[in-house]
């Protein structure tokens, strides 16, 4: 477990807190699996069990004002950057309570005052708009930053590229995370990249690059924030590359015919819940009781959500044309 | 009055806007020093500087994304697209951000940003430089279409388009930039979705977009020596559409054509004729409903075969004598 | 496909008939020469006979309606087959050829085929169709100007207008309206195509003496059926043509003398007893064949005339009267013409008569002889331009050859058409008749 200085808004209560964040994050998708599998929610889903890490752990260290934007796989990045598991759910369920009143789903929930830009159904989609919305940020002078998630796969993309190159010329305030989880659904890394690492790809852009271990939550914190803080003081934009692994499936469930069992059962073993529960005891904030504790209010919030979903109205189908434009 | 031409009248308003709202900034290829492809921003650098006119790299994606982006988050971008045929390449973040974004985040959020893109033939530029494809941003809810056909729609429209909260594609015809007529000095505004009446007639109607609506008035004064009375109406915005002028003035004549520069095969006017048909006006029909458009083939080098692949006046004219020939 | 009933045409001058009664209901099977509906025409009541088998499915006229010829008036087809809920409006062309022809388009090859009507589609334009609809005018009697006869809006006004130039109300309903001083224009029409009919005149009359108590107990009846036939008739003589009655005494000695004798041989060779109406018959039909300018008909502004001699006489019927006609008079002898005569009236009160046998009289003979009548003012059965009314025969003292003597004397009276012949003319065409019968042997030489 690396041990690097972390923002001083980064204290041990909040560490605890994070902890608690990472089951939230794992008992919301687990519950999503569980209702799509029995097909009390219809459409699909990308789950994010697994990458826990790279969610809590990068927007942990944002101020307030930081913007991000998110992928198909998104939950994780919704519940970090604060938003309620009870509206997220209720999307799901496609309640008129939900984020999007329904209309959007798992793909597309948004939470745009509180800084949450969205989440976004094309693969490279929300690149360039954390671009321009990174150029907001210094034309208005706003100071925020904005953190930009992507999937490996989306690194093979045109907006990708495209972009790097805009923020990299502009100096624009992004830092662009790769959750290399190591598939583009079926396509593994091993066989769409011919370079070891996405990172490296940094380079022709002229910004800095960083591979970082995407399971492991202080590595996490720590090079996000120290590239928040670059971009924030307008040295320009920042690429990370966290290696990490989705446990599930690429949506809902698949066969998962593209990868062994023996490869999942060694990246289960760098479970990084586990790993940052064993740090945080070892830092003496954390115990037994009160982790299980903590595993347990996460699960009854996630109880409590879906119950809230399910009691909660569908929208009416007046509301249909709404919002195609303002 | 003054004259002025189309080009002028884009620049100005534009201008206009940008000295009064700050979040108001231009971005696209070759918009700085250059002046843009076709001179439209000449000069504005010099004005705003870099930061507000801000030439980007070849990346169509990127910065029609960008625009995206930006406009989410507070500011109201112009993005000018060099040639309308590339957006193409910008046509996720056009199609699957900019217009979606609003309606699948519940009604959150609004991307106020303008697409200015010059579209049409008549330049010898040929097939990739060309096209006319507002029929298919006119196919996506969550975006308006704007085809101005004068210097004083042009800069009347532009600043809707500017002041609009939604995605709006303005699609400038690149043979009408050095067209002059009067505009106002001072900034005003034509609402979206109005059309205008080009010519008054009581014959036969022509709805005509962009350099049709020229090419229109053209045959409209051959047809008067002949005595056909033709009445021309520009819509204008495609979207929203001024479906009451159309049918109103359909009702009144009994006769339509519809003209555009874009292929007919799955063009708008296929759609301005359905709702036509659709509507009050069908009972006052007294001919088949005529469209005229390009026709399916990319646009050739060839001036003589350019300008045979798109409606030119004498086909309008033989095209309105076919409407009314039983009247 | 339901098969159409029309109104016959069942004379040359026929125009309308009217319906007297259906003899079958909506839904009732008909077959092939079953009676379907009565009729009367201008001449004569009818039964008409079914022409197909199947089910009646459609009335649209009812008693007393008075339709044009060639007018559907209902549909005979297969139970639940669909019919038109409104009988088509019958076309101009369907009774005379059109007036007006459009020129097709030179520009359209397509418009040389001007039939816009295929498989009972017509082919219109949306414009035509309203236009049409709010006018209550049948496109399939609208002639299109269009590729391939498609009916455009011009077509329709061109031809409201040609409608709203022909008479839209009877000549009946005008003189009415006339007398009555109603402006039939005014008036809604219940006849086909919204054509004012006497009958909207009479009932409009004491709509507009409203006011005026109306007598109570008063028997109203409607003029309808032969009656009304009739009425129309002796209106249209009467106003038409400027009536000139002659009269003049007949003296009938020779006549009684020659009838005696012949009696018995007529009876053998006939069956019947000759009368003196066959007499006088023969008599003017003698008359006419020497005077060939009476024996016209006035039609329009043509006179017309005739080959033969057809002699009409009258006929009292049930509610009105029949004019069974004797063609060829002056061919045939006098036994020929009394059989005809008694077979053709003992079926005129049958009502038995075809049509063809009412018509193409040249001149009428009206006998009032079996009544206390010596002499009346007959009104001319058009477009014939004379009539020759006869009263009785009475004895009566007579100067003959300076003596007074007794003599069965008869007097006729003969109207006719001052349009069309002149006093003179007229005069002398009578004393021929008188000269005749009272040498009624010339007459069967």
């Amino acid at each position: 477990m690396s041990n690097h200085a972390l923002p001083a808004f980064i204290t041990d209560e909040k560490l605890v807190e994070l902890y608690k964040q990472m089951w939230l994050i794992r008992y919301f998708d687990e519950k999503v699996d569980q209702f799509f599998a029995k097909g009390m929610i219809h459409g699909t889903t990308h789950l994010c069990v697994g990458q826990e890490a790279t969610a809590a752990g990068s927007i942990a260290v944002l101020q307030e004002k930081d913007k991000i934007t998110s992928t198909h796989r998104g939950h994780g990045h919704c519940i970090a950057k604060g938003a309620s598991v009870d509206k997220m759910m209720a999307e799901l369920f496609g309640k008129v309570t939900g984020y999007c009143k329904g209309k959007g789903g798992s793909m597309h929930i948004a939470d745009v005052e509180k800084g949450n830009l969205g989440a976004n159904g094309i693969v490279g989609g929300g690149i360039p708009l954390a671009v321009g919305a990174a150029l907001t940020s210094r034309m208005k002078n706003e100071g925020y930053v904005v953190l930009c998630f992507f999937g490996d796969g989306a690194a093979n993309e045109g907006s990708f590229h495209e972009s790097l190159n805009l923020a990299s010329i502009w100096d624009l305030p992004v830092v662009f995370i790769c959750e290399n989880n190591q598939y583009g659904m079926s396509g593994s890394v091993k066989d769409m990249f011919n370079i070891e690492h996405i990172a490296d790809r940094a380079q022709a852009y002229g910004i800095p690059g960083k591979v970082i271990d995407g399971n492991d939550m202080l590595e996490v914190m720590n090079a996000v924030y120290e590239a928040v803080e670059y971009a924030r003081s307008g040295k320009g934009p920042v690429l990370i590359e966290a290696k990490t692994y989705r446990w599930k499936g690429h949506s809902k469930s698949d066969a998962k015919k593209y990868r062994t069992r023996e490869e999942e059962q060694e990246w289960r073993k760098k479970d990084p819940i586990k790993r940052f529960k064993e740090y945080l005891m070892e830092k003496g904030v954390l115990t037994e009781e009160k982790a299980e504790q903590l595993r347990e209010e996460a699960f009854r919030e996630i109880e409590d959500a879906v119950a809230f979903a399910e009691k909660s109205p569908e929208p009416s189908l007046d509301t249909l044309l709404e919002d195609v434009y303002a | 009055m003054r004259e002025i031409t189309y080009l002028e009248a884009v620049r100005e308003a534009m201008s206009q806007e940008m000295r009064k709202n700050q979040d108001v900034y231009l971005l696209g290829e070759d918009i700085g020093v250059y002046g843009g492809a076709f001179g439209v921003t000449r000069g504005m650098i010099e004005e705003f500087g870099p930061e507000r006119v801000r030439n980007t790299p070849i990346s169509e994606a990127a910065i029609a994304g960008a625009a995206v982006g930006s406009a989410l988050t507070g500011m109201r971008p112009i993005l000018e697209l060099q040639f309308s045929d590339f957006i193409t390449i910008a046509m996720d973040q056009l199609v699957n951000q900019a217009a979606k974004l609003r309606y699948m985040y519940g009604g959150k959020g609004k991307v106020p940003m303008v697409v200015r893109t010059p579209a049409g033939s008549g330049t010898g530029a040929a097939a990739q430089h060309s096209q006319s494809l507002e029929a298919w941003m006119a196919h996506i809810p969550g975006l308006k279409v704007v085809q101005p056909s004068t210097a004083y729609d042009a800069k009347g429209l532009l600043k809707a388009a500017i002041d609009d909260d939604n995605p709006v594609i303005f699609y400038e015809h690149k043979l009408l930039y050095k067209m002059k007529s009067h505009v106002p000095e001072e900034p005003y505004s034509i609402p979206l979705g109005k059309a205008d009446m080009k010519r008054e007639g009581k014959d036969v109607t022509i709805v005509a977009t962009a350099m049709m609506v020229h090419k229109a008035l053209e045959a409209a004064k051959e047809l008067e020596k002949e005595g056909i009375d033709v009445e021309i109406v520009d819509p204008r915005t495609l979207v929203p559409l001024d479906e009451e002028t159309i049918v109103e003035s359909v009702k009144k004549t009994g006769r339509v054509v519809v003209v555009h520069e874009a292929v007919k095969r799955g063009g708008y006017g296929g759609e301005i004729a359905s709702i036509i048909a659709e509507s009050e006006a069908f009972d006052y029909l007294d001919a088949p409903i005529k469209r005229l458009g390009g026709l399916p083939v990319p646009i050739p080098y060839n001036p003589n075969l350019e300008k045979a692949a798109v409606p030119q006046v004498p086909d309008i004219i033989k095209a309105v004598k076919e409407t009314v020939q039983f009247k | 496909m339901a098969k159409e009933i029309f109104m016959p045409k069942l004379s040359s001058t026929m125009e309308v008939g009217t319906l007297l009664q259906w003899l079958k209901e909506e839904g009732e099977p008909v077959d092939i020469g079953e009676p379907l509906f009565e009729i009367m025409t201008d001449k004569i009541n009818i039964e008409v006979e079914a022409y197909d088998r199947g089910i009646l499915l459609k009335k649209y006229f009812q008693a007393d309606d008075q339709v044009p010829v060639n007018q559907v008036i209902g549909y005979i087809g297969e139970r639940g087959e669909a019919v038109p809920e409104e009988p088509p409006i019958l076309s101009e062309g369907a009774t005379e050829p059109s007036g007006q022809k459009t020129e097709p388009s030179a520009i359209s090859e397509d418009a040389v085929e001007g039939k816009s009507n295929e498989n009972g589609k017509v082919r219109a334009t949306p414009a035509a169709r309203r236009l049409a609809k709010e006018a209550q005018a049948d496109l399939q009697s609208i002639l299109g100007s269009g590729p391939k006869g498609r009916i455009h809006l011009k077509d329709v006004q061109q031809y409201l207008e040609t409608e709203k130039e022909q008479p839209k109300a009877s000549p009946l309903a005008r003189k009415m309206a006339e007398r009555e001083n109603i402006d039939w224009k005014t008036l809604q029409g219940s006849g086909a195509g919204g054509k004012v009919m006497s009958r909207d005149v009479i009932h409009a009359v004491p709509a507009q003496a409203s006011g005026q108590k109306q007598e109570q107990h008063e028997v109203r009846k409607k003029l309808s059926g032969l009656r009304k036939v009739v009425a129309d008739r002796m209106v249209q003589s009467a106003f038409t043509a400027p009536h000139v009655t002659l009269t003049s005494d007949v003296d009938m000695t020779k006549a009684i003398e020659m009838r005696i004798a012949l009696l018995p041989t007529v009876e053998t060779q006939t069956g019947f007893r000759l009368t003196y109406t066959d007499i006088l018959i023969k008599a003017v039909g003698t008359a006419l064949s020497r005077f060939p300018e009476v024996n016209v008909h006035l039609e329009h502004d043509e006179i017309i005339y005739k080959k033969n001699v057809n002699v009409g006489v009258a006929v009292a019927v049930q509610d009105g009267l029949i004019v069974p006609v004797i063609k060829q008079v002056e061919q045939k002898g006098l036994a020929a013409i009394c059989a005809e005569a008694k077979d053709l009236s003992k079926r005129a009160r049958e009502q038995k008569l075809r049509p063809d046998e009412l018509e193409g009289s040249t001149f009428t003979i009206s006998n009032l002889g079996m009544y206390p009548i010596d002499a009346f003012t007959p009104i001319i059965n058009q477009p014939e331009i004379a009539i020759l009314g006869v009263g009785r025969t009475q004895e009566k003292p007579v100067v003959v050859n300076g003596e007074i003597a007794i003599r069965p004397i008869m007097t006729v009276s003969l109207s006719f058409d001052h349009r069309v012949i002149d006093g003179a003319p007229a005069a002398e065409f009578l004393a021929e008749v008188k000269r005749i019968l009272e040498n009624p042997y010339e007459m069967i030489l």
